[in-house]
């Protein structure tokens, strides 16, 4: 056989292999941009939004994207869209997405969530609240990173208080009873909150959850069944009818969302309700607030077994289906780096996640709030999420419903509530 | 040759009728029978994937032992009955009026229409601020009014709230069909009602036996659309109560969307919607049978 190797025949190959290198390499850049591209889905702002999206750390976020190759997507919607879009996009197979926003949800999507907290650097998890982490575990796994500390806790009107004799907020269910009947004069109210809404966190059953752990009660026992069928649970609803007798603002019953409640105890019609830290700045905002200057805060009164909150649970989650999980980890960093956490409370009322910034003076200084939660962030606080969470608070939020307007008695209501969780957590098997 | 030419018409007709025939498959029939072949699966989001299980009638027979359900048809019972009567009742009343000399304005036409022409939404999150029990615009009025001493929360009972549900609903519709049946009364010859007039009928016997037989088919058509849309209502429960306060303003509608979206049930969740679709089927159909023309007596 005939070798046909020849001297052109070497430099038309070499010429080829550069060419065919060249080619590659603006090839490679094409696809390395592509690999690159993000996408985000969350909620639009007021509600906590990521940089870019709402206006803070835009600089920061701009120098991310260079430094990192990266373009970011983001498709947001108004929070009350979330749930069922992602929803919609699961069950269709079309979730697009690469990181994703969660309020509690993660047990419920778990099989489509990547574990990636375990990859994250030791120290950011080490500055986060450990207990902040119990709401995205699932079968053992960390699936998310709560990104704003959101507790709970008493907002009240320091002027109504003091004409009323009240040299500080209440400490015990006592107290805020009390100061409830004795705040309800003069065309005001004692109490504000928002039943309407039974299910989810916000809805009447985590108000209900919140006074449940301050009487020392728990949701399920170890085999994931209910438990809350006790004193505990009698005494948290009764706690709540007898909030409703001293002067909870008739309302109460029917305003859907928060910013229902927070417009009455804005306007000055009621000097006390339950409340998360976003709602600190528009009270303090004279175009939406007539309470300016008067607003406190403090941790929830304790029950029989001490103070205990709620979790808003605000997270970011990985898609198992994201192209790009290493750097939409990246991207996740980036949103809980600590200027950007900063800014995040200073620019847009949100508070941090992270330990070290939400004892910073000058966020302390600006949202005074952040004292409050971080002393709330040091009692339990659990939003009890399960796969089906849904489902069971919206059993529990419509007796809890019925108990306030008097058609059930609180151990009935429990009772029920109790018979109604059972069943959906043996049917989900 | 006739025949082969009509033929030849017939066929062309079909080929042309073919892609529409296409479309309206593929955007009405996949859907329903993707719908009703999951009201027969348990449907849930499991393992990254949509988890089928073939239960048979397992989620009908879910419908008959879940009190929530039976409660949701019970709302949704009263809902249609009072609906139905309350539009038809007060918008043949409304196009009696505007069948008069008086009434014949195109400037009260226009005024009428609007409840109608406004976005579903956008009506219910008007009808929000007007039932505010802080800042409403109704506790305002009736306090000035005297007719009450503190503002009320209309909201805030299940009865209460679903009546006011069954108000803002009413309100919207009332337009449709009182535009329907004044059409309908526009088309009784004058000439009857002179005929009654001349043989000494009253108002209220002209009524009667005129208008009443001749508009009778209008009436039908108004109850059934009425009817099914009334089963349709999703968007003032949404915005308004989201089914509260204790479940007391759940209609099947939303009870559907909320065991499918909220809970993530999805099989069950299509079960009752196939409920709901049956059910409207139905009503199409009498409405069809409405509309075909009648032979009358003689017409041969």
């Amino acid at each position: 056989m005939q070798s046909n190797i020849s001297r052109r025949l070497v430099l038309k190959s070499a010429a080829l292999t550069a060419a065919a290198a060249a080619t590659g390499s603006l090839f490679g850049s094409y696809a390395q941009a592509e690999e690159a591209a993000l996408s985000v889905f969350g909620p639009l702002p007021p509600d906590p939004a990521p940089p870019g999206a709402a206006k803070f750390a835009e600089a920061a976020f701009e120098a991310w994207k260079a430094a990192n190759g990266a373009s970011v997507n983001y498709e947001l919607l108004a929070w009350p869209q979330l749930h069922d879009r992602m929803a919609t996009a699961f069950a269709s197979g079309s979730a697009p997405w690469d990181i994703m926003y969660m309020c509690g949800w993660v047990p419920e999507f778990e099989s489509f969530l990547l574990p990636f907290v375990d990859s994250l650097p030791a120290d950011l998890i080490a500055d986060l609240p450990e207990s902040s982490f119990k709401t995205v575990t699932s079968n053992g796994k960390r699936y998310g990173t709560v990104f704003t500390l959101s507790l709970l806790t008493l907002f009240y009107n320091k002027e109504h208080l003091e004409r009323a004799g009240f040299k500080e907020p209440p400490k015990n269910w006592d107290e805020f009873k009390r100061y409830t009947k004795e705040l309800t004069r003069d065309g005001r109210f004692g109490y504000v909150a928002n039943y309407a809404e039974a299910a989810g966190i916000g809805g009447a059953a985590s108000y209900w959850m919140a006074f449940l752990q301050q009487a020392g009660g728990t949701m399920f026992g170890e085999g994931g069944l209910p438990v809350f069928k006790s004193d505990a649970g009698v005494d948290a609803l009764q706690m709540m009818i007898d909030l409703m007798a001293s002067g909870t603002e008739p309302g109460s019953i029917s305003y859907a969302g928060i910013n229902d409640a927070s417009n009455v105890f804005m306007s000055g019609r009621a000097s006390m309700m339950m409340n998360w830290p976003y709602m600190w700045n528009p009270a303090q905002d004279p175009k939406q607030s007539q309470i300016v200057g008067k607003l406190a805060a403090s941790i929830l009164p304790a029950g029989p077994a001490g103070t205990a909150s709620i979790d808003g649970t605000d997270t970011w989650t990985i898609s198992k289906a994201s192209t790009n999980p290493e750097k939409a980890r990246k991207l996740i960093e980036f949103y809980l780096d600590k200027d950007v956490q900063k800014r995040q409370a200073l620019d847009t009322g949100w508070l941090p996640s992270r330990l070290s910034v939400l004892g910073d003076p000058e966020v302390q200084a600006k949202l005074p709030i952040a004292k409050v939660v971080l002393d709330q962030a040091q009692h339990p606080y659990d939003s009890f999420v399960t796969a089906d969470y849904t489902q069971v608070s919206q059993a529990i939020g419509t007796e809890v419903q019925k108990a306030l307007q008097g058609q059930k008695t609180a151990v009935e209501a429990i009772t029920e509530a109790h018979e109604l969780v059972t069943a959906i957590v043996k049917r989900r098997g | 040759m006739a025949t082969t030419f009509e033929k030849r018409r017939q066929n062309v007709g079909v080929l042309l009728l073919t892609p529409a025939l296409i479309v309206i498959a593929a955007i009405l029939g996949y859907p329903i029978v993707r719908s009703a072949l999951l009201a027969f699966q348990d449907v849930k989001l499991r393992a990254g994937k949509l988890d089928q299980v073939w239960v048979g009638l397992g989620n009908f027979r879910r419908i008959f032992s879940d009190e929530g359900l039976q409660h949701a048809a019970l709302n949704t019972l009263y809902f249609s009955v009072m609906e139905v009567i309350l539009v038809v009742g007060i918008g043949l009343v409304l196009a009696l009026l505007l069948n008069q000399p008086q009434g014949r304005g195109g400037f009260l036409k226009i005024l009428l229409v609007i409840p109608w022409a406004i976005a579903p939404v956008a009506n219910a999150v008007l009808w929000k601020w007007i039932l505010s029990s802080n800042y409403g615009v109704l506790n305002g009025l009736l306090k000035s009014l005297g007719l009450i001493d503190n503002y009320q929360v209309w909201l805030g009972t299940p009865f209460s709230a679903l009546n006011f549900l069954l108000l803002v609903d009413v309100w919207k519709s009332i337009p449709f069909v009182t535009l329907l049946l004044l059409a309908a009364l526009q088309r009784v010859p004058v000439v009857l009602h002179r005929a009654a007039f001349m043989d000494g009928a009253s108002s209220f016997q002209s009524f009667r036996h005129i208008t009443l037989p001749a508009i009778k088919d209008a009436i039908g058509i108004a109850v059934i659309l009425q009817t099914i849309w009334s089963l349709r209502v999703f968007d003032i429960v949404f915005v308004l109560t989201r089914g509260g306060p204790a479940d007391g303003t759940v209609l099947l509608n939303f009870l559907a969307y909320r065991v499918t979206f909220n809970f993530l049930d999805i099989g069950y969740g299509a079960a009752i919607a196939n409920v709901i679709f049956i059910l409207t089927f139905a009503l199409a159909i009498s409405y069809l049978w409405l509309l075909k023309p009648k032979t009358t007596v003689g017409a041969e």
